[in-house]
């Protein structure tokens, strides 16, 4: 803070144009390291862009796209006929909103209760354990998953012997779709803290004392000081996630689906590879990317609208 | 005043930062659309670089082949060991040419194969068992035609197949494909625990009923002692375990039109062989998880670990290593006998078997070798070079008893990670010593490493599942509608299977005519109807 001070000050006098070139001399390093991820961002972020066009084309991968012939919109129309692309969006709709709502304040409360943790060792060996499964491919939580939850696991055998009836958490609807999700927010949950513990970091402290002075109760301080304090963080994140409802992760679906269940766990991700990897119909597969890109976008700037009109920060 | 200044600042630079992004975006648009023109100019400069005469002082050119992963245990390195030395040994030096394999994982083939074709990445000699993906690459303009190539480089190739073989890799009169010899037709086998039926004094059934008394027993007598029996084992739809022939025992009459044309969810009968496995499932005679078993490896281990009485997978499946060497290990006294069990109206025993074609090798249009490909293919087939490949070095991997080659199975570089080498084989599969019992005796031979009693269970168990056997239809012309709707219908089809096994017995009926209708709105009725008008026309032109 006190360079950026600095820097001001010598600026007093120069040009624009000269303070321009002044500031990239003297943060060249720093300017350097933004070049990396400016890179990651324009290579597989914007020039994939281009590749949409194929959404328009019937794609033939022999021509590529300059030698493919253009149909309009007839793979949309093709995809919106189809009844499979419609329950696809259901399911990530439906999947993504279940785990806004189990899986969004879970991290908030963890983060406060963690906050309170007096031994600093213990607060930090927790949390270590707690972000770990992250770091672990579905594929591998997918095998734990099977061997704990299906119908001749762990679980069942214990329910089994205690004399209780069995639970088929992975081959009827209803249970899958609560094990989905509870899985779900068990591997989210410590990771999601993070972010919200480095909010809580930055309250004044000031404020926890004051309150003590007061006589405020460990409740009264997380419901007053703790939350006020981190409600931009949550709102941010909170608009982020309703930009991505429409977008759904392809490992956690794909791994924890089965056919028993396709009628849930079939959704865009899933169905994307079908028509686009497996079945290479690599038109069908942009179109659904390109619909889910747009109603994203619009879901985003509607969630910032209304945050914005209830006089919250928005994202911009 | 300070942080207004500041602000301003920003702003430009972002303008800055903004055009530099965009001139980036523009880039790499431009770069992605030379990227396309360079394909097609590869393809016009192709045929030129392999017609030129090589002299020996050329850098070798580099062939590239597809093989299979099938991620067997202990497998060497697949590009570089003992077989693929013998390879650049004896096609690579004398062609001046280097052959490199590029391993794909055998359960995600198409997937795989899709990519790569897209990216105009594919091997010189890529495979595939799905012949419509073949004919789509082939719709696209995306395969070499290999005519002429056959013509001027294969002749003993072409010998070798026969023009019947030949004629499953056409695509409008055009060869876009060299499909392999398949010598043994076998498809499915069903298999069962003698020992158990032994200790039960049970004998081997010979239809459903009988079955169905003997997996009961299995279940409620459980003669193996073992923790969890399985009476009938199997896995999600779609890979190695199936049903066996039991649905074709439930069909009844049709014409040979119907029997053809009509997808077999149609077929009169179909509804009650599925509802007789959902009463299997129901009373729990089936594999409890079995359609959470996407990969088989639950039923692997179930079998391979004697807890299974009874299931249905390849013919040959017992045989393999990776189901045979285990199950002697856990459960010696284990012993599967093949079994005939699924008798129709008529008293048969109807099973489909395999055409007389093998998996499909092309030459993507991507390729610059397609010449020295078909070369190698060629040089396959020579009946010396094919017998190493597929047999090995006497005394190494087979002793010679009568003729027949006796399989000793090696680990580390020089095992063979299929059955008689058929990812390296692509133009053959199963045994190839002229005559078919001749073939059959030589493969059991070979895969049962020295044990009678494999050696009979194979024998025994070809025999079986080529009685009453009947193969798909040849119609000869692609099927547009299955081109587009078939890898969609296909993943129906797998689901609907495990579906209606597991479904509540009260729901059944409402559940199969449900996804029936949605199975042909999804494309099974354009199917249908093109088969239809395929066939009339095949069938009205050979009058």
């Amino acid at each position: 803070m006190k360079a950026v001070l600095n820097n001001q000050q010598d600026q007093i006098g120069l040009t624009r144009r000269h303070t321009f070139w002044l500031r990239i001399r003297r943060d060249a390093l720093l300017y350097i390291l933004l070049l990396l991820p400016l890179l990651y961002i324009a290579i597989f972020k914007y020039a994939p862009i281009y590749g949409l066009i194929m959404a328009f084309q019937d794609y033939n991968i022999f021509q590529g796209t300059s030698g493919s012939e253009w149909v309009g919109l007839d793979v949309f129309r093709f995809i919106f006929q189809q009844d499979s692309f419609y329950r696809a969006l259901k399911n990530t709709l439906v999947l993504n909103v279940l785990d806004l709502v189990a899986g969004f304040p879970a991290p908030i409360i963890l983060a406060i209760l963690l906050n309170e943790v007096r031994m600093a060792r213990f607060k930090k060996l927790t949390q270590t354990i707690l972000y770990l499964p992250h770091f672990m491919s579905w594929v591998i939580i997918g095998g734990i998953v099977y061997l704990m939850f299906s119908n001749s696991g762990m679980v069942n055998l214990f329910l089994d012997s205690l004399g209780l009836s069995k639970i088929e958490f992975l081959s009827q609807k209803t249970p899958w779709l609560v094990t989905y999700i509870t899985v779900g927010v068990w591997q989210n949950i410590g990771w999601g803290t993070i972010i919200y513990l480095a909010a809580i970091t930055g309250i004044n402290k000031e404020l926890y004392e004051a309150s003590d002075m007061d006589g405020c109760s460990r409740l009264r301080k997380m419901w007053h000081i703790t939350l006020p304090g981190i409600k931009s963080t949550i709102n941010i994140l909170l608009i982020l996630q309703i930009g991505r409802m429409v977008s759904i992760g392809f490992d956690r679906p794909f791994v924890m689906g089965n056919s028993l269940v396709s009628e849930y766990s079939d959704v865009i991700s899933t169905f994307v590879y079908r028509v686009g990897i497996s079945s290479g119909d690599f038109s069908q597969a942009t179109a659904v990317g390109l619909f889910q890109s747009v109603v994203g976008l619009t879901l985003l700037i509607g969630a910032n609208y209304i945050a914005k009109k209830l006089g919250e920060d928005g994202i911009w | 005043m300070i942080r207004d200044e500041r602000v301003v600042y920003v702003k430009t630079g972002i303008k800055k930062i903004s055009a530099v992004l965009c001139s980036t975006v523009l880039l790499a648009g431009v770069a992605a659309g030379c990227g396309g023109n360079d394909k097609e100019s590869k393809e016009t400069a192709a045929p030129e670089s392999s017609n030129a005469a090589k002299s020996p002082s050329d850098p070798p050119a580099k062939l590239t082949v597809e093989v299979f992963d099938r991620g067997v245990q202990g497998q060497p390195d697949l590009n570089n060991n003992f077989w693929t030395k013998y390879v650049n040994e004896h096609f690579g030096k004398p062609n001046n040419a280097i052959v490199e394999y590029v391993p794909v994982p055998r359960s995600q083939e198409v997937d795989k194969l899709n990519v790569l074709m897209a990216a105009g990445q594919a091997p010189d000699i890529s495979f595939t068992y799905d012949g419509t993906l073949v004919t789509r690459f082939a719709k696209s303009d995306g395969l070499y035609t290999l005519d002429e190539l056959l013509e001027s480089h294969g002749q003993q190739l072409k010998a070798y197949l026969g023009e019947n073989v030949l004629a499953y890799g056409k695509y409008n009169d055009k060869q876009v494909s060299i499909p392999g010899k398949r010598t043994l037709l076998a498809w499915n086998g069903m298999f069962i625990r003698k020992d158990w039926l032994d200790k039960l004094g049970m004998p081997l059934p010979t239809n459903r009923d009988e079955l169905y008394n003997t997996l009961v027993a299995f279940r409620d007598k459980n003669p193996g002692n073992v923790n969890g029996v399985i009476p009938w084992a199997t896995a999600a739809a779609g890979m190695n375990y199936t049903f066996g022939n039991l649905v074709q025992s439930f069909w009844g009459q049709m014409s040979e039109e119907e029997f053809v044309t009509t997808p077999n969810w149609l077929k009169p009968g179909n509804k009650d062989a599925y509802k007789w496995l959902n009463k299997l499932y129901n009373e729990k005679l089936i594999s409890p998880d079995f359609a959470l078993d996407k990969t088989t490896k639950q039923a692997d281990a179930d079998v391979t670990n004697g807890k299974v009485g009874f299931y249905a997978a390849n013919w040959d499946y017992p045989m393999t290593q990776k189901i045979r060497e285990p199950l002697k290990q856990n459960s010696p006294d284990a012993h599967y006998v093949p079994v005939d069990t699924f008798k129709n109206a008529e008293g048969k025993y109807l099973k489909e078997v395999y055409n007389e074609n093998g998996i499909f090798s092309f030459i993507p249009k991507s390729s610059k070798n397609a010449e020295l490909a078909v070369k190698y293919l060629n040089w396959m087939a020579d009946p010396e070079v094919m017998f190493f490949l597929q047999f090995g070095e006497e005394g190494v991997h087979h002793t010679l008893k009568d003729g027949i080659p006796q399989g000793i199975s090696q680990t580390g570089e020089k095992m063979q990670m299929s059955n008689l080498n058929m990812d390296y084989t692509m133009i053959v599969n199963g045994a190839e010593l002229g005559d078919t019992e001749k073939n059959v005796k030589t493969y059991a031979a070979a895969l049962a490493s020295g044990d009678k009693q494999y050696e009979e269970l194979a024998m025994e168990s070809y025999k079986i599942n080529t009685t009453d056997g009947y193969s798909s239809f040849y119609y000869g012309v692609p099927n547009e509608s299955n081109i587009k709707y078939g890898k969609t219908l296909g993943d129906m089809n797998k689901q609907m299977i495990d579906r209606l096994i597991v479904a509540k017995e009260s729901e059944f009926d409402a559940l199969y005519d449900k996804l029936v209708k949605e199975y042909m709105d999804a494309g099974g009725k354009a199917v249908q109807e093109e088969n239809v008008k395929n066939y009339r026309e095949v069938t009205a032109n050979k009058k």
